[in-house]
């Protein structure tokens, strides 16, 4: 039981930051290296508020809030400019923004980590079918859950949604239909920043907070929107969930090997199917 | 124009018989280091804690030994071996003075072929390989820091002396923890403590759950923790959400100090079992004067990777301005056999035959601070006397 416990926080916690990731690939088409700089500045920026706040739960609207203002300004700033560059320069662009990230968080918080405790609730363990089970994990998973099952319906059931596809799809047809297509791009981007920020503020009570943390966390949330499809909510869903349950299915056997299981995982898929195994074909006339 | 090859060559030599004399007259002016550092990937923050406790060994001499400016050229390698590989062999072409560096012991073994062909002195002050100063050991490389073997031997003794009869090890899956592993499983039996499991992970987990669910159900009392980098405080952090330190006597090397509790707070600390390479409240005015200067430049306290730096960097340039001369052999000559009793660590003895830092080795027990100022203390449970640790040179 606890492996499935386990493996489902690791997958959610995944899910949370590479949705973001997935968001902002689908629509912009920009590969945002800096998704992981962003959900360690959120980790940092949760701590500083349930410091001044004593608030667990302040932390988690506060810091979402913040990093959504800062994707806006990032967007507005960084990337507007170079959407119709080559790739290399938006690849080029969001790792700067990672460097200046880097240097804020030291420059604020220094080299020493930080940490901070969830509600007290949330602290402890419970006992499933006679093994310990974090509270946290629990938590994790359930707040996880939330925010897939209101990403899934906002993006494929609203209205906002549907803008949002139809400025992804052809953003010249949307412009044409009176869709200011660029505030849409900042709006997703600024959101994929907010779901940086929240997934770091969540990941703050059960990881280190320190500098880089977000580096180890994105080569997981890459593997999962390579595995899911470039840019498909439900492809990013299935995957995290596949990846969270390799790692604990491997811990549980051979921990040794758990690397190797899943980015095997990975080559395996971008030999059969580069595109993603939950990519939809693209109409071409 | 006429065209002479034997004109041409004797231009040559000229040309190079100058950039060598401008070289050599440079070489005078300054004191070059090459600091080979991790500040970026799993080791970065080792890096950047090492860097900042050797530039305090530099800037409290006023930048200067032998009577010029040192000039230090801090390099990330990146924590890869290659890239460490690629910049000491651009370090060394450049002409450097001395090597400082690295963090993980598989790079600094590659390092030290490098200094020991072009007969550059190499300082270490982290990494633990025993074979740095056993087999591969060279005469241009010291270590001024702990040792595998010795971290080992003190562990053995304090796993002993709590009186534990059932070991768990999870140990980081490197080169040296495998080594480790060997020697616990050899050795534990020995003092009459059962290994039950050992589980090798890869550096830079992020998730441990599943591993400590392991140590503890395996019927174990005690933990041997040795992991490194951030994984530390990613498993000392997790453990506290199933009560690790309350359930088992948990060990490691490098595992605890006042700057680890407070990435991992007080609930996963407290109880936290550690060997201490260097400690900041070491009564000393040497350490009370580098803890000072390191508050006030970086506005936080020196952990053991900024402590061991500061410590290998200032016995290294005080031994080399005691020669008085611009002379790479006569520093190594100084080095082998000095003895440093002002160490921030307590008294070092540089063994000639191997250049391993003799010296005591401290285990502690992280308890809460009194003062309230941070999550944890340390309190040293034991002290191992370097007689207990070290085999007399032959």
């Amino acid at each position: 039981m606890a492996i499935i416990v386990v493996g489902l926080s690791i997958g959610m916690l995944i899910f949370l930051l590479a949705a973001g990731l997935t968001l902002i690939f689908g629509m912009l088409q920009v590969i945002n290296f800096a998704h992981g700089a962003l959900y360690m500045l959120g980790a940092y920026l949760a701590y500083s508020v349930a410091m001044l706040t004593g608030s667990f739960w302040l932390t988690l609207v506060i810091v979402p809030l913040m990093l959504l203002v800062l994707g806006l300004v990032i967007e507005r700033v960084t990337l507007r400019p170079i959407y119709d560059a080559d790739h290399v320069y938006q690849v080029l662009i969001t790792f700067g923004v990672v460097l200046v990230i880097d240097e804020v968080v030291r420059f604020f918080w220094g080299l020493s980590g930080r940490q901070f405790s969830p509600a007290a609730f949330l602290v402890g363990s419970i006992d499933i079918f006679g093994t310990e089970v974090s509270r946290y994990r629990v938590f994790v998973i359930v707040v996880g859950a939330i925010v897939m099952t209101a990403l899934l319906l906002g993006i494929e059931k609203s209205r906002i949604g549907l803008t949002v596809k139809a400025c992804s799809v052809n953003p010249d047809m949307a412009a044409a239909l009176g869709i200011r297509v660029e505030r849409v791009r900042m709006m997703v981007f600024a959101a994929g920043a907010g779901l940086a920020g929240f997934a770091g503020a969540i990941a703050g009570p059960m990881l280190p907070i320190q500098l880089q943390m977000g580096n180890a966390i994105l080569l997981d949330c890459f593997t999962v929107i390579i595995i899911g499809g470039l840019g498909n909510i439900r492809g990013a869903i299935v995957a995290a969930f596949v990846v969270g349950m390799s790692r604990a299915v491997g811990q549980q056997w051979a921990a040794e090997w758990v690397d190797v299981f899943t980015y095997s995982l990975l080559v395996l898929v971008l030999l059969l199917k580069p595109e993603g195994l939950f990519s939809k074909k693209e109409r071409t006339a | 124009m006429s065209f002479s090859i034997s004109r041409l060559a004797r231009q040559a030599l000229l040309a190079a018989g100058l950039v060598g004399a401008c070289t050599a007259a440079h070489a005078q002016d300054t004191f070059r280091i090459a600091g080979l550092v991790p500040l970026s990937g799993a080791f970065g923050i080792l890096g950047e804690n090492m860097r900042r406790g050797a530039t305090i060994a530099i800037e409290e001499r006023g930048g200067e030994v032998l009577g010029v400016p040192i000039e230090v050229v801090w390099d990330d390698t990146e924590t890869s071996t290659q890239v460490a590989i690629q910049k000491a062999t651009k370090a060394m072409a450049r002409g450097v003075d001395m090597i400082f560096g690295e963090a993980s012991s598989t790079t600094t073994l590659a390092i030290m072929k490098l200094a020991e062909q072009r007969k550059v002195p190499h300082i270490v002050t982290l990494s633990a390989d025993d074979r740095i100063t056993g087999a591969d050991k060279s005469r241009y490389t010291f270590r001024t820091s702990n040792n595998v073997a010795m971290e080992v031997a003190a562990l053995l003794a304090f796993a002993k002396n709590q009186n534990l009869e059932k070991m768990y090890i999870v140990m980081a899956d490197y080169s040296v923890g495998r080594d480790l592993a060997k020697i616990l499983e050899t050795e534990l039996p020995k003092n009459g403590i059962e290994v039950v499991g050992t589980e090798f992970v890869p550096i830079g987990t992020s998730d441990y759950a599943i591993i400590l669910n392991k140590a503890l159900e395996s019927g174990a009392d005690g933990l041997s923790l040795v992991v490194v980098g951030a994984d530390v405080a990613t498993s000392l952090k997790q453990g506290a959400d199933v009560g690790l330190g309350e359930k088992m006597t948990v060990m490691g090397l490098m595992l605890m100090d006042e700057t680890q509790g407070m990435v991992v707070g007080e609930r996963g600390s407290v109880g936290i079992n550690s060997t201490l390479r260097y400690h900041h409240t070491q009564d000393s005015d040497r350490n009370r004067d580098f803890v000072a200067a390191f508050v006030e430049k970086y506005g936080e306290l020196p952990n053991q990777y900024a402590g061991e730096a500061y410590d290998g960097m200032s016995w290294w340039l005080d031994t080399v301005d005691a020669t008085g001369v611009f002379d790479k052999e006569a520093w190594i000559d100084a080095f082998e056999g000095s003895v440093r009793d002002s160490s921030v660590e307590g008294l070092k003895v540089m063994r000639a035959c191997d250049h391993q830092a003799e010296q005591v080795a401290l285990f502690g027990t992280a308890v809460p601070d009194p003062s309230g100022e941070l999550p944890i203390v340390m309190e040293i449970a034991e002290s191992f006397e370097a007689e207990e640790l070290f085999a007399p040179c032959e």
